[in-house]
């Protein structure tokens, strides 16, 4: 037992309860009695995977069925790291406290880009070779899901099985093949074949990739008879209806979304342009209110959270929004639970909306814009006027609120210089703005926080043709920016480090031929590459160099309408003339109406039987 | 709004030795929502379950004996309450008694802790303790808030009260002074140990066992 070798290294390290489980409601159950034993892997510390939603709905839907015994595992801190490998303890999941060596499948999530490295680091630790062709019969299969499998290419050479879209059904499906194939004593040669033919799933190594003169890829080939030419993602059809959980474990220590969590919706109406979500989660499907109701209830009874969100990629989309905070706060109320409202859009931001955050906390408010100018946002399909934002501000002014931040993308497609100063002249007309009030707060200035992410273009959006503009170009705007500043006092101007940017495109748009790049990274010590203090930037850049590869062509490279992708024999409903369209439109700041005003085509009405929503 | 104080006795062992008293705050916080006792919130803007901790544990100590203070909204029958509390508790916390408070927190004088020590021989580790307790002064640092790192001496504080060699492990019974005025970590009196014998112990179990006022009575 690895138990006691564990609590001796305990004291020496920081936040000793994110390492030994034990939390209420994780799920204990007697090995000797379960057919399948499933690690879920979160590739980053615990408190940022503890806060994930998908790993949560995953973990409880796994562990209710009897058989099946779905346990925890994130990245150890370096602290722990160090401890761990001096003295021989091996990657252990929080559950049983047994190695993750002996289960039968190990399953990462894999929500971002920049985890990559750490995935590697969590195989090895596990004592386990990182390349899926060194693992041998009797070590585990390796699986992983999540947003970022939608381009797994540079992730092909560490993984056994790609799952691809909402895992609710697929992840049952999976286990229960291996089950009865295990029980039979099958191979698992003869168990990825046999997986192949389930939809949503993708084995990396049943396809071969052959590439251009000019590094591009030719063709992605199936060179397996069970592997398709295409593998489609999986879709939940109703969402009200499909397994959510009555409870969730709750960690001891502090996590970043340490609340109860009620998913609303799937799937986005608005097609912004940039965002890699608001495509690959389509369609649109929502909870009715009772679901939400009672769901919210049941996790809140069975966490004992005080604060519970309704989470989905726009909250305020939600139909019937009114109706359910109504009736929710009927019993949130009462129990002096808080209501939290992530991702509302500032269209939709309201006096009644603005009193219930104010009642949970009054730090400041957070708007979207994306774009400086309303060319740039009608280019990226933000769909929000200027108008709408000032109003949106007036009303948190008068309400109070003396701070608000906005978010902005810089490097967009098509951005030009009175772009940026957009960005500054919006903030400065905030600013004048709260003056504007009377009834402002006596002595309290306004405070506006300006935070520019570099733009970074994503597989299966309309930018995916695009470049990701150069750092040069980038630092160029930042200055610019700065200078059209005129309030210095009033605004405060932040942004993402470049350099960070630019491998989050490189690995966003890659191919097989990063999996080397990857290996070379974590070989010279990266991990934890979204935490600045772990970033190496510079063993990035050598392990290209290694590899004989270029970041230029990945990144800032812009790839033709013919172009194969290294994703393109994935299929997520939507189709490429769509996104040709939208591209061009976008290019002529020509805006598309939201899915429920109008179709606009994409090809994820296949998935619903035609259309996403009643007689549309 | 009636308020009528409750103390809960509880232990803490097993994995939820790990829990820091911070997260313990939260942790019962949590569990008093779950165990649907009408719980006293504070007035306020923002009203939150009040809490009182008289003495915190430190990271890494089992204890059979910890005190935790609420308030409810009316008057409850303890013992239903307890199993309640008790059934809403995370592994490796029991709710031992619920009851109406007597001392005060500044009332807290000293605590027994029961210690393991493995990794040494019996003799080694008697001869180690021996030596520990002819030494004139122990000197140890402590870290305060105000003061940033402080040096103590720690000898004059430490009673031992029993001591075994019990095969593969020292067994200790230890009372240090705890509470506001004074506290002694069990910690270190276990890292003096250490250092003083020169044992490099294999692993340390440390259970608090009392918690006792300044004039020996038992707190409750």
């Amino acid at each position: 037992m690895l138990k006691e070798q564990i609590e001796n290294i305990l004291l020496k390290v920081r936040n000793p309860s994110r390492y030994i489980g034990g939390e209420l409601n994780s799920v204990v159950k007697d090995k000797s009695k379960v057919d399948v034993r499933f690690a879920f892997c979160f590739p980053d510390s615990y408190d940022v995977g503890m806060s994930h939603l998908g790993m949560k709905i995953l973990y409880s839907l796994k562990n209710k069925r009897e058989n099946f015994w779905c346990e925890r595992v994130f990245a150890p801190w370096e602290d722990m790291e160090a401890l761990m490998r001096e003295n021989n303890i091996p990657l252990y999941a929080l559950e049983s406290l047994d190695p993750v060596k002996e289960f039968d499948f190990i399953g990462f999530t894999i929500q971002y880009e920049l985890c990559y490295t750490n995935i590697l680091n969590m195989l090895d630790l596990a004592g386990l070779p990182v390349k899926a062709k060194d693992r041998t019969e009797d070590m585990p299969i390796v699986v992983a899901g999540g947003p970022c499998v939608c381009n797994p290419e540079p992730l092909a050479d560490f993984i056994d099985i790609f799952i691809l879209g909402e895992g609710e059904e697929v992840n049952l499906e999976l286990m229960d093949l291996y089950a009865e194939m295990k029980k039979r004593g099958c191979s698992k040669r003869e168990f990825l074949s046999e997986a192949a033919k389930i939809e949503g799933i993708y084995v990396p190594s049943f396809y071969d990739v052959s590439y251009n003169n000019d590094g591009t890829v030719a063709a992605v080939l199936p060179n397996h008879p069970n592997a398709s030419a295409k593998i489609r993602k999986r879709i939940i059809k109703y969402l009200d209806s499909i397994y959510y959980p009555e409870s969730f474990v709750v960690p001891y220590c502090e996590i970043v979304h340490d609340r109860a969590v009620v998913e609303v919706m799937r799937g986005c109406i608005r097609g912004c342009r940039f965002c890699q979500a608001g495509f690959i989660y389509r369609p649109l499907r929502e909870k009715s209110s009772e679901t939400i109701c009672s769901q919210t209830r049941s996790l809140c009874e069975s966490t004992g959270y005080e604060e519970v969100s309704l989470s989905s990629l726009s909250t305020s989309d939600l139909s019937s929004i009114d109706e359910t905070l109504i009736k929710l706060s009927e019993y949130t109320d009462g129990e002096k639970i808080n209501l939290s409202l992530p991702s509302m859009r500032i269209d939709r931001f309201s006096n009644e909306l603005m009193e219930r955050l104010k009642a949970i906390r009054k730090s400041g408010l957070t708007f979207a814009p994306e774009a400086g100018t309303q060319r740039l946002r009608d280019v990226i399909n933000k769909n929000i006027t200027e108008d709408e934002i000032m109003r949106a501000c007036r009303i948190a002014f008068e309400g109070g609120y003396t701070s608000v931040k906005l978010y902005f993308m810089m490097g967009l497609p098509t951005e030009k210089d009175e772009d940026i100063i957009g960005i500054a002249e919006l903030a400065e007309k905030i600013v004048d703005l709260y003056y504007q009030n009377p009834n402002r707060p006596k002595g309290r200035h306004v405070s506006i926080s300006v935070s520019c992410a570099t733009f970074v273009p994503k597989p299966f959006t309309p930018f995916e043709f695009e470049p990701q503009a150069s750092a040069e170009e980038i630092d160029r705007r930042q200055k610019l920016l700065l200078e059209s500043i005129r309030s210095k006092k009033r605004i405060n101007v932040s942004w993402h480090n470049y350099k960070v940017s630019i491998l989050e495109a490189v690995l966003a748009k890659g191919d097989r031929r990063l999996g080397e790049v990857i290996y070379e990274a974590w070989k010279s010590g990266c991990k934890f590459d979204s935490w600045s203090e772990f970033y190496r930037y510079e063993l990035w850049v050598k392990a290209f160099e290694k590899a004989g590869l270029d970041m230029d062509f990945y990144a800032h490279r812009k790839r033709s309408y013919d172009e194969v992708m290294p994703w393109q024999h994935l299929d997520y409903y939507i189709s490429r003339e769509f996104l040709i369209r939208e591209h061009k439109k976008a290019l002529n700041a020509e805006t598309t109406p939201n899915c429920r005003e109008k179709c606009s085509g994409c090809g994820i009405s296949a998935a619903m039987g035609g259309a996403c929503f009643g007689k549309n | 709004m009636e308020k009528i104080d409750v103390r809960a006795v509880f232990s803490k062992s097993g994995r939820a030795i790990f829990i820091s008293h911070l997260d313990l705050q939260r942790t019962m916080q949590r569990a008093l929502k779950r165990s649907g006792l009408p719980v006293w919130y504070s007035q306020g803007f923002n009203p939150h379950i009040y809490l009182n901790f008289p003495l915190a544990l430190s990271l890494g100590i089992s204890s059979c004996t910890e005190f935790m203070d609420f308030s409810v909204t009316e008057e409850i029958d303890f013992e239903k309450a307890r199993e309640k509390l008790d059934l809403a508790m995370p592994d490796g916390i029991s709710v031992i008694k619920l009851a109406e408070p007597v001392h005060k927190n500044q009332d807290i004088g000293f605590a027994e802790y029961e210690m393991k020590f493995y990794g040494g021989s019996p003799d080694e580790m008697l001869e180690g303790l021996e030596k520990m307790m002819s030494m004139e002064t122990i000197e140890t640092e402590k870290h305060s808030k105000s003061k940033g790192i402080v040096k103590i001496d720690i000898r004059p504080h430490i009673e031992i009260l029993n001591a075994e060699a019990c095969g593969d492990h020292l067994f200790l019974t230890v009372k240090l002074p705890a509470g506001g005025s004074l506290n002694i970590n069990a910690n270190v009196f276990a890292d003096a140990f250490s250092d003083v014998s020169g044992i490099e112990f294999k692993s340390i179990c440390i259970e608090r066992t009392k918690i006792l006022c300044k004039n020996g009575e038992k707190f409750i």
